[in-house]
């Protein structure tokens, strides 16, 4: 083979990342390439010099790429998001934004939305020191304590917030013993694993390489112009699907027939082919299997061998020089070399990182031009390993370090072999490496020293590249490079033999599948931002074919994305258009536009994506009946607000004139029994059971005529009220509305609080040994309320029914001038601005708001 | 817990500038982390309107750039000097560096741009912040020498050749040898360029004398500038290249040599074939003993087994005495056919299938079986699968014949490959076939006995 008999002078330093005072050699750009020292005689030079390919271009056909398939009809929904995870407050004395996990948010909201889960442990455990039953006998112990009573003082409201609530003393006895216990238990050991998981899911946000090399890929078929594109779907991305794809010379790519599909039994990560001395292979890897197809001339998939890979599979490549070889890396930091006929051999074993220690355990390993020789390689390098020579020792082929003059925090992300079997190999010794700045082509006969840098500024990561055949004799090579957030961008390879790779022109972006939102029609928001949500998915895996047969050369290429949308676009060379000639901007064709609508259609009729959870409804209030209702007044509130604005104390003129009222109700029994079943059932672990049971009970015959009763009783007071008050919805299961739309969610809740006729509400008929119970209760009022937002139907129906037995006229308004309710699930920003001045109170005080709480 | 988490995710150190690129826990940098930031925060220290501004002028003309809209990115690139009076000093001192970036790439590729606009360009950009005045110069000249402006290059050169500013750092030592070195490499175009003319004249001529005494000059002036350079470890080849022609010209054989031992052995300098084979063709043309010729070929041969001087290398093997030599001949032939690149390199199997044979009688089995031990499991699929059976017979006639030959020593008359060649009829081949079909019988080695 020729070796360049003449290379780019390069500056040659040792040393870490970002050694900052080496000149860096590449800063030139993307002309240095084009810049080519007059090798032999002075007296070519002016023959030499105009040799630039400036006007080498691919233009695309459309401004963005256009569907291939109907989508799936699986739903889709992004999931997690930077929103989710992280804290949104400020930091008043950053320079600069900085990214801070939010554990507290979420450890609360877990707290608030899984209290069976975090305290029933705890709760069996402590068991004996607490009592379900028998509220009015005295335990002799005083170690023992009444549940009921404690929740009676807790009244349903948290007094979290507000740091002048009041609290009982059993309360605060409760909360001193208790509260190192199940505070600590809860905090350290939920939340150290929740900090664990969050940390996780953001890194999996900055970076998922879990499709490092693309779960796309294209098979070629018997004529150029016919293939198959293989790809998972369906919602697991579980499903392999081969699809049969027609190029027709000049028109767009059609789909032939439905595709042929193999059920999977786990997710698809990366799908390799190549065609090796005239056999196809199909090698598919996911979490913990790879499995190798044969491909027939036909086009039918034969399975031939799967692999188990207990530690996690990271990367599979198919051998370019022998049919049937793969090599395959796992977590472990293992690679293996693997034949179907001959089953393993392990080549290569280091669970530590090449060149300086990183965590990350993704591990790569591809094909060199000697076919017992592989590159393995993780973040930190690139290594060349005999498999025939001694374990462990090898040559590094990258050192993200000086040499390559890396940038501080600079990582390997891909690492590919651009040779390729065929009868003249081209480029048989180059490896492309990808980090997320730059692009590097090292030549494994002249390790450590790239022969070419190309600073991508990619605004994604970089998991693949597909280096193309040259769509003409002499032309230079396609080499396509795709972000995960759909980014592409095609560059132009050329040198061969005897001269050095070199960039042939500058590179160029290519649409991406967003670029694709002004060929669909305009929607009604929703819709408009589920189709935008659907073309920003991320993209996983990327293919792209020059069909050799067509006049002019083109370049179809297909992109899969997360949501298994199949997307293509189709791109024209433009050879030399002349110096001052400017590149035609494309536009919609009225079939693109006809294709784009049809896709829309079906996407729409595709169900949303059920919530991924919803917040339970029930609440303590409710089953427990004992406790007091209330007659809601128009002064209190806005007293409380006043003096919770001003941070001051509320006093007896804030609250107006003293309220008078009846003795308090007795408690109703029934209730209180399947309180307490349910207490006893969340103690023993079978909440589950209970529910299910309850609401077996609830919709059952036995159950209902009593509802019935009391909901006729009620209704026939108050019948205004009847409307609003649907008892069908506090035994229904829970459901929080907000999941259902993403966009809903910053929604302000129910109703605004009206300011009507309702002065006198509690001036009449308050007896006065009630006034201080109803301060206590005014006085959390506002900040009351862990009930979802938007279930309120059941509790205010409740506390109405209640508040209303000696006061029916006035319920109505009461019923409708209950406070603004803070939305504790979402955080979402509540209309009034008294109610905003609470929650500012209650993010300062969040540590409050992990306060000992019972076990639901 | 939220400053838990946050020391998790903080960066590692406060270095102002690297802006643009934030760092996770694991060390590792996302220039999209900043994205994913922008979404969610909403207080602490707003970007500025002129930040803002500044930054979104920068990525118009990167998305012009990639979109090859050379017109457009130029009006943005005139809207983007403004940076240059950016409050923050950081800002304001990375911002030339950029604009040189962007600005010559326009002008590179614009089409109604011309070298005159370059040259304006460059010069202004050089005295706009100082410390990038070496880069740019070079990159001036390169830009020059490209289009074959050799004098505008060497006077730029020059300038910058005597360019000072503060203390003489690491950096600007280097740059200022890169700068000292491209003036030397011109100046060997202008000597190689005299030697052209000088092989025109009459030796007895008046003018040759004027001539060669004009090309000693250069040579002494350019020695000094390419020194330096190539002793700082590096890829410097154009650069010896040209020093070590000039050395040779003038007869200074040792200096040339010492100069080409040092770029090749210098452990401190990148394991550059290129190198060795520098000094492989310099001790050529020196006549160097054989010995000599082999000892650097074999290091070659460690580097780059696949080198095309490997057959010379085998070559030189053969015609040495020694025994150990004759092994490493083998070795080295078996070594060439193991890469991709050369499979269907015809010398090489030819020699493979001659000096098999060759070695074969010489009572060699051993050797043959210890190269054949490491490949045999793998070169039948490489090499003699039926399907190159049937392409190398289709495209390549003379070398299915050497393939098949080799294939029936090393795996004996069943091999597929050797099978379809012998089966094949072909008028011109017939004898050759009959004679391959002899030597298998008696050479091959799975057999040996018979």
């Amino acid at each position: 083979m020729d070796f360049p008999s003449s290379l780019q002078p390069t500056l040659f330093m040792t040393g870490p990342l970002g050694l900052s005072n080496v000149p860096d050699m590449s800063f030139m750009c993307s002309w240095r390439d084009a810049l080519t020292l007059p090798e032999s005689l002075p007296e070519n030079f002016k023959n030499e010099a105009p040799h630039l390919a400036t006007g080498l271009l691919w233009e695309p056909e459309t401004p963005g790429p256009l569907p291939l398939l109907p989508p799936g009809p699986d739903p889709w929904d992004p999931g997690v998001t930077a929103q989710d995870l992280l804290f949104r407050g400020a930091f008043p004395f950053r320079r600069r934004p900085q990214a801070v996990l939010d554990v507290t948010e979420q450890l609360s909201r877990f707290l608030w939305d899984h209290g069976d889960i975090a305290f029933a442990p705890l709760g069996k455990l402590m068991l004996e020191n607490f009592k379900l039953e028998g509220a009015r006998s005295r335990s002799k112990k005083k170690t023992v304590v009444s549940v009921k009573s404690l929740l009676q003082d807790l009244g349903g409201h948290q007094p979290w917030g507000c740091p002048w609530a009041f609290l009982s003393y059993r309360q605060r006895r409760f909360s001193i013993i208790g509260g190192p216990v199940l505070g600590k238990s809860v905090a350290s050991l939920l939340g150290e694993l929740l900090h664990e998981e969050l940390a996780m899911r953001w890194e999996q946000l900055l970076l998922d390489d879990a499709f490092t090399g693309g779960a796309l890929a294209w098979v070629p078929g018997r004529t150029p112009q016919v293939g198959q594109l293989v790809y998972p779907a369906g919602g697991a991305l579980d499903t392999l699907c081969f699809q049969e794809v027609r190029l027709p010379p000049g028109g767009h790519p059609q789909a032939l027939g439905d595709p042929g599909h193999i059920q999977l039994r786990g997710p698809v990560r990366q799908v390799v082919t190549r065609t090796v001395q005239g056999e196809s292979l199909l090698a598919v890897r996911s979490d913990y299997h790879c499995a190798l197809w044969k491909v027939s001339k036909q086009g039918r998939a034969a399975p031939l061998q799967v692999l188990q890979v207990g530690k996690g599979a990271t990367g599979i490549s198919l051998s370019p020089h022998l049919p049937g070889e793969l090599a395959v890396c796992s977590r472990s930091g293992a690679v293996c070399l693997w034949t179907p006929q001959d089953g393993l051999q392990q080549v290569y074993k280091d669970p530590e990182t090449l060149v300086f220690c990183d965590p990350s355990p993704w591990r790569w390993a591809d094909f060199t031009a000697h076919p017992r020789v592989l590159t393995v390689g993780d973040r930190t390098g690139v290594k060349i390993v005999d498999t025939q020579g001694p374990p462990g020792c090898g040559l590094l082929l990258f050192r993200g370090g000086a040499e390559a003059s890396c940038r501080r925090g600079e990582r390997v992300l891909l690492t590919q072999y651009l040779g390729e079997c065929g009868p003249e190999p081209q480029l048989p010794t180059l490896h492309l490496i990808c980090t997320q700045f730059s692009l590097y082509l090292v030549d494994e006969r002249l390790p450590l020293v790239p022969m070419l840098k190309w600073e991508h500024n990619l605004p994604s990561a970089p998991l693949w590249a597909r280096l193309l055949p040259p769509p003409c004799p002499g032309c230079p090579r396609p080499l396509l490079l795709g972000g995960q957030g759909g980014h592409l961008q095609l560059l132009h390879l050329a040198g061969e033999g005897a001269s050095a790779p070199r960039l042939a022109g500058p590179p160029q972006s290519l649409p991406s599948s967003s670029d694709s939102l002004s060929a669909f029609p305009l929607l009604e928001p929703k819709s408009q931002w589920r189709l935008q949500e659907r073309l920003k998915a991320p993209t996983i895996g990327l293919a792209a074919t020059i069909p050799s047969s067509a006049s002019e050369p083109v370049l179809s290429l297909f992109q899969l994305s997360a949501a298994g949308d199949v997307f293509h676009q189709h791109l024209h060379l433009q050879a030399d258009p002349g110096p001052h000639s400017r590149a035609p901007t494309a536009s919609w064709t009225p079939q693109a536009t006809a294709c784009c609508s049809r896709w829309l259609k079906a996407l729409l009729d595709v169900p949303p994506t059920p919530p991924v959870w919803a917040a339970p409804t029930f609440s303590h209030r409710r089953l427990l009946g004992c406790m007091e209702q209330r007659k809601v007044e128009q002064k209190g509130p806005e007293g409380l607000r006043a003096a919770m604005a001003a941070g001051r104390l509320l006093r007896q003129k804030d609250v107006g004139s003293p309220p008078s009222a009846g003795p308090p109700p007795a408690p109703e029994p029934g209730p209180e029994d399947e309180l307490s079943a349910r207490l006893e059932a969340a103690w023993q672990g079978r909440m589950a059971a209970w529910w299910e049971r309850q609401q077996g009970r609830s919709s059952g015959p036995g159950r209902q005529p009593k509802r019935r009763k009391r909901r006729t009783q009620l209704s026939s007071t108050f019948s205004s009220l009847s409307g609003r008050l649907d008892l069908s919805d506090a035994t229904s299961p829970p459901h929080s509305p907000d999941r259902a739309s993403p966009e809903a969610r910053p929604r302000p809740p129910v109703t605004p609080p009206s300011q009507e006729s309702t002065q006198e509400l509690w001036a009449r008929g308050v007896p006065s040994e009630r006034q201080q119970t109803l301060r206590d209760y005014m006085a959390r009022l506002p900040l009351r309320g862990d009930a979802p937002r938007g279930v309120r139907s059941p509790l205010s129906g409740t506390s109405s029914v209640r508040a209303t037995r000696s006061r029916p006229q006035t319920l109505q308004d009461g019923a409708a001038e209950l406070p603004p309710r803070r939305n504790t699930r979402r955080g979402a920003a509540v209309s009034s601005s008294q109610t905003s001045s609470v929650r500012a109170t209650a993010s300062r005080q969040q540590a409050l708001r992990k306060k000992p709480r019972m076990g639901f | 817990m939220s400053d838990f988490s946050e020391e998790l995710i903080r960066p590692k150190t406060e270095d102002d500038q690297e802006e643009s690129c934030l760092f996770s826990g694991t060390g590792m940098s996302f220039p999209w982390l900043q994205k994913h930031i922008g979404t969610v925060a909403t207080g602490g220290k707003k970007e500025k309107d002129f930040a803002q501004t500044t930054n979104a002028c920068l990525s118009f003309i990167q998305e012009a750039l990639l979109k090859h809209q050379w017109q457009q990115a130029a009006e943005f690139m005139h809207s983007y000097f403004q940076i240059l009076e950016d409050s923050d000093s950081h800002k304001r001192q990375a911002a030339p560096e950029i604009i040189w970036k962007l600005g010559s790439e326009i002008l590179f590729y614009h089409p109604k741009s011309n070298v005159e606009t370059f040259n304006t360009f460059a010069d202004r950009m050089k005295n706009i912040g100082v410390l990038n005045y070496l880069k740019i110069s070079l990159q001036h000249a390169l830009y020059l020498l490209h289009h074959g402006m050799l004098e505008d290059a060497n006077r730029n050169l020059s300038h910058a050749e005597t360019w000072r500013y503060g203390e003489k750092s690491s950096s600007q030592e280097v740059l200022i040898n890169l700068i000292q070195a491209y003036k030397g490499l011109l100046q060997y175009y202008t000597w190689s360029k005299k030697k052209m003319e000088l092989s025109t004249l009459d030796e007895d001529d008046y003018a040759y004398n004027t001539a060669s005494q004009n090309m000693l000059n250069h040579s002494w002036k350019t020695s000094v500038n390419l020194c330096a350079l190539i002793q700082t470890p590096g890829v410097w080849d154009p650069f010896v290249k040209s020093y070590v022609e000039m050395l040779e010209f003038y007869g200074d054989q040792d200096g040339a040599r010492e100069v080409l031992t040092n770029y090749a052995y210098d452990e401190k300098f990148p394991s550059n074939p290129n190198a060795h084979i520098y000094l492989y063709n310099f001790l050529k043309r020196e006549k160097a003993p054989r010995e000599k010729l082999i000892s650097v070929l074999k290091i070659l041969y460690q580097i780059v087994p696949s080198h095309k001087l490997m057959l010379e290398f085998h070559r030189l093997l053969r015609k040495s005495e020694k025994e150990d030599h004759h092994k490493l001949g083998l070795e080295v032939l078996f070594g060439v056919l193991d890469f991709a690149g050369c499979t269907k390199n015809i010398t090489a199997w030819k020699y493979l299938a001659k000096y098999l044979r060759q070695t074969l009688m010489g009572n060699h089995l051993a050797w043959v079986q210890e190269e054949w031990n490491s490949r045999k499991n793998w070169w039948p699929g490489f090499h003699f699968s039926s399907f190159w059976a049937k392409g190398d017979w289709k495209e390549d006639k003379a070398l299915a014949c050497e393939k098949a030959l080799v294939a029936g020593i090393l795996l004996g008359k069943g091999c597929r490959y050797f099978r379809f060649i012998s089966k094949q009829d072909d008028e011109v081949l017939r004898k050759k076939i009959k004679q391959i079909k002899k030597s298998v019988k008696k050479h091959s080695i799975v057999n040996p006995g018979l």
